[in-house]
């Protein structure tokens, strides 16, 4: 035990040390400030636009005999927030010839846009065109208002007379609906959640899941690399004759768990000092994110998921470092755990919106996917509490069945040189070493 | 009791056999030197000592008793292919080795620098291994191989790659362990060595025992075959002596190959009739002679 611990504080500390691990860390921290300042920098940006004078924005349309066109301008006259001012051009009879001019003004820069009317039937609301050299396809201020007006004056032409204006008001008031995730079966996890706490557990969940594929893969990857250079660097030898190989790669496992944690805690402390800054609260209020309430049991399970799913990455990966004897053949070796682990990471990330789908409860009982996936049901699906402590057992047992195997692939790898074995050549080494 | 102790040991991988019934025993104070050509299986020998892997048949014993892990505190490794952390300072990795064989740090520490002393090269303390020139980094291996004290040290190759002068260093301190009463398993491809540090032998042979015992009493079973002579002229008819096979003229005499000891009398006698004779010796064979004698032979 004693030894185990020397490896650990071993490990960590020249780990920590490298100039790769500092390099990567403040490349981290610089990218996670970076990202969550660029929300306020880009509302810097936005409220110039709306705080400055501004910009008159003309729409033209082609006076029609409904009516509309007139209505429309009468419409953002009475607005008083608006930048939009509707231009009446007088219709030819052509409506080629009058689009023809009002693309020229477009190209002159006289008007923003114009609206083209489509002919109406029987009488009805026709259906608009709006054309213009920018058009969003989600969408902007100018097509919303528009479609706005368009609304307000289709009430018009339709009730005519028979409302009050304070009736019509009324109906132009747009229909308050908040959102609560009512859980169907009550005691199951992700119950009962405000649009408040659907947020905070979305942005948690995506944070989850991010750092556990960011620190598993890049701990794994280094585990295995490390493993690998002790044994091209033949130190290996001397290890193996002072300790065992089992508190040997457990050491290895839990020294890098503790440098992936260390960078957790970066991430952490970043994020925490940048989002307490006063300008990124206003944000957040501004956005109805408030990370007070985040649940802290699904923190607790993310936590319980992401230290289990650690360690069967990583004894795998220090599986894999025992059997190739030189670092160059490394990144070929560790392909197929790499695919399996940005299944993992993607399974769920794809199916963040809609996380009650069977994909996504196949993968939470698989070992290699659930550690991402229950994260997923936790904080935004729906599981039964038996299912997440199923789930737990089954990656509890596959990490004492992969860690066993590991072990002796490591016991038997680490002293194979030459070129990387195939499990049939290391399952005869493993007889005649009798492991 | 002797300290190591092996008993028709064998190994077996796959349908080749590693090694075929060694019997060896090191005793305290004794360095061992166990010869072979490559591939003779001197280094899988010194694997199953060192518990990294087990023999298929026979037992290895240390002190009387099996082995046991607490024997990785007892033991100390000098493998043949060198190597350490490129990347770390000496003084951490030596005491982190040394912690690993169950050293305390204050301990580990107060014994390397009394190493680094005996080299010489104090200096060394907080240099990083790739800095240090090839023949450094091996006498800091040695260091990782003595640091802790161990009771039966294995040295697979312990003078490769070193010049004369640093071989010579080496040489004495491994006495000088050896005086400290450690038993020494040592294999080597230098017989001169041999011939200076060992008193027993073992030398292997595709995977078997070919020759083993005491090193004078392996000698005396080879014939003497070869004489030096030194006159102060020419001596005429040495080659007529029968029993004679080789007579080569030196600077100062002859070295004269014989195939039957009784032929030494009579150059002497030849000799004497003729010229004053200042030197005449009946050389023993050297170790080198007697592990091609033993290894060639079986090449045929």
């Amino acid at each position: 035990m004693s030894n185990m611990k020397t490896i650990v504080g071993f490990t960590f500390k020249n780990k920590v040390r490298t100039k790769s691990f500092i390099v990567t860390t403040i490349i981290l921290l610089l990218l996670v400030t970076a990202g969550i300042n660029s929300l306020y920098v880009m509302s810097l940006f936005n409220n110039k636009d709306e705080g400055g004078p501004a910009k008159a924005e003309v729409v033209g349309i082609v006076n029609d005999t409904e009516g509309v066109a007139p209505a429309l301008q009468d419409y953002y006259k009475k607005q008083s927030n608006t930048n939009l001012s509707i231009q009446i051009y007088d219709g030819s009879g052509d409506p080629a010839a009058d689009e023809t001019k009002l693309k020229q003004d477009l190209a002159a820069k006289k008007i923003a846009g114009y609206l083209v009317a489509t002919e109406s039937e029987d009488g009805n609301f026709p259906k608009f065109f709006y054309k213009s050299s920018n058009i969003r396809v989600t969408g902007d201020s100018t097509t919303n208002s528009l479609e706005t007006a368009l609304n307000s004056v289709k009430t018009d032409f339709i009730v005519e007379d028979s409302l009050t204006d304070a009736q019509k008001q009324q109906l132009a008031e747009p229909v308050v609906m908040d959102l609560e995730q009512v859980a169907v079966n009550e005691g199951n996890a992700g119950t009962n959640q405000t649009q408040e706490q659907k947020v905070a557990a979305y942005i948690l969940v995506y944070v989850m899941l991010f750092l556990f594929f960011m620190t598993a893969y890049m701990t794994g990857n280094m585990i295995a690399a490390e493993v690998t250079a002790e044994k091209s660097s033949r130190i290996m030898e001397i290890l193996i004759t002072s300790v065992s190989p089992l508190s040997q790669m457990f050491g290895k496992v839990i020294g890098m768990f503790l440098v992936g944690l260390t960078q957790i805690a970066v991430f952490v402390a970043t994020v925490v000092v940048n989002l307490s800054l006063p300008h990124n609260l206003a944000i957040l209020e501004k956005y109805h994110i408030d990370m007070s309430e985040i649940d802290p049991m699904l923190l607790i399970y993310g936590i319980v998921f992401y230290i289990l799913g650690y360690f069967l990455f990583a004894v795998l990966f220090a599986a894999i470092g025992s059997m190739v004897s030189r670092t160059e053949e490394l990144g070929q070796a560790i392909m197929p755990i790499t695919f399996v682990s940005l299944a993992a990471f993607y399974i769920s990330m794809f199916s963040i919106s809609t996380p009650n789908t069977m994909l996504v409860k196949v993968a939470s009982f698989i070992p290699f996917t659930s550690p991402t996936s229950m994260i997923l049901r936790l904080g935004l699906g729906e599981v039964a509490y038996w299912e997440v402590w199923l789930s737990i057992v089954f990656l509890l047992v596959a990490i004492f069945i992969c860690g066993w195997l590991s072990a002796k692939i490591y016991r038997t790898g680490v002293l194979m040189y030459g070129k990387r074995p195939t499990w049939k050549e290391l399952r005869k080494a493993m007889k005649a070493y009798k492991i | 009791m002797n300290a190591l102790k092996l008993e028709q040991v064998v190994k077996v991988y796959g349908d080749k056999r590693a090694v075929n019934q060694i019997n060896l025993e090191v005793g305290k104070g004794e360095i061992y030197g166990l010869l072979g050509a490559n591939g003779a299986g001197k280094t899988t020998t010194m694997r199953m000592v060192l518990g990294l892997i087990y023999p298929d048949e026979g037992q290895i014993q240390y002190n009387g008793k099996g082995y046991s892990k607490e024997l990785n505190r007892l033991m100390g490794y000098l493998p043949e292919e060198r190597g350490l952390y490129p990347k770390i300072k000496v003084s951490e990795q030596l005491v982190y080795l040394a912690q690993l064989r169950g050293m305390s740090k204050a301990d580990a520490d107060r014994s390397l620098k009394y190493w680094l002393d005996r080299f010489n090269v104090p200096e060394y303390y907080d240099k990083r291994i790739e800095e240090l020139s090839k023949g450094n980094q091996q006498k800091m291996q040695f260091i990782a191989a003595v640091i802790h004290k161990p009771q039966i040290i294995i040295m697979d190759e312990a003078f490769s790659g070193l010049d004369p002068v640093n071989v010579e260093l080496l040489k004495e301190t491994v006495k000088e362990v050896r005086d400290e009463g450690a038993s020494i398993l040592f294999s080597t491809h230098r017989m001169e060595h041999v011939e200076e540090l060992c008193q027993n032998i073992t030398i292997l042979h595709k995977s078997n025992t070919v020759l083993q015992g005491n090193l004078k009493e392996i000698k005396r079973q080879f014939p003497r075959e070869s004489v030096i002579l030194g006159t102060d002229g020419e001596v005429a008819g040495l080659d007529q002596i029968t029993g004679v096979t080789k007579v080569d003229r030196l600077e100062t005499g002859y070295k004269i190959g014989i195939s039957d000891e009784q032929a030494a009398q009579e150059i002497l006698r030849m000799a004497m009739q003729q010229r004053t004779v200042h030197r005449f010796e009946v050389v023993e064979p050297t170790l080198n002679q007697i592990f091609i004698k033993a290894v060639g032979e079986r090449h045929e």
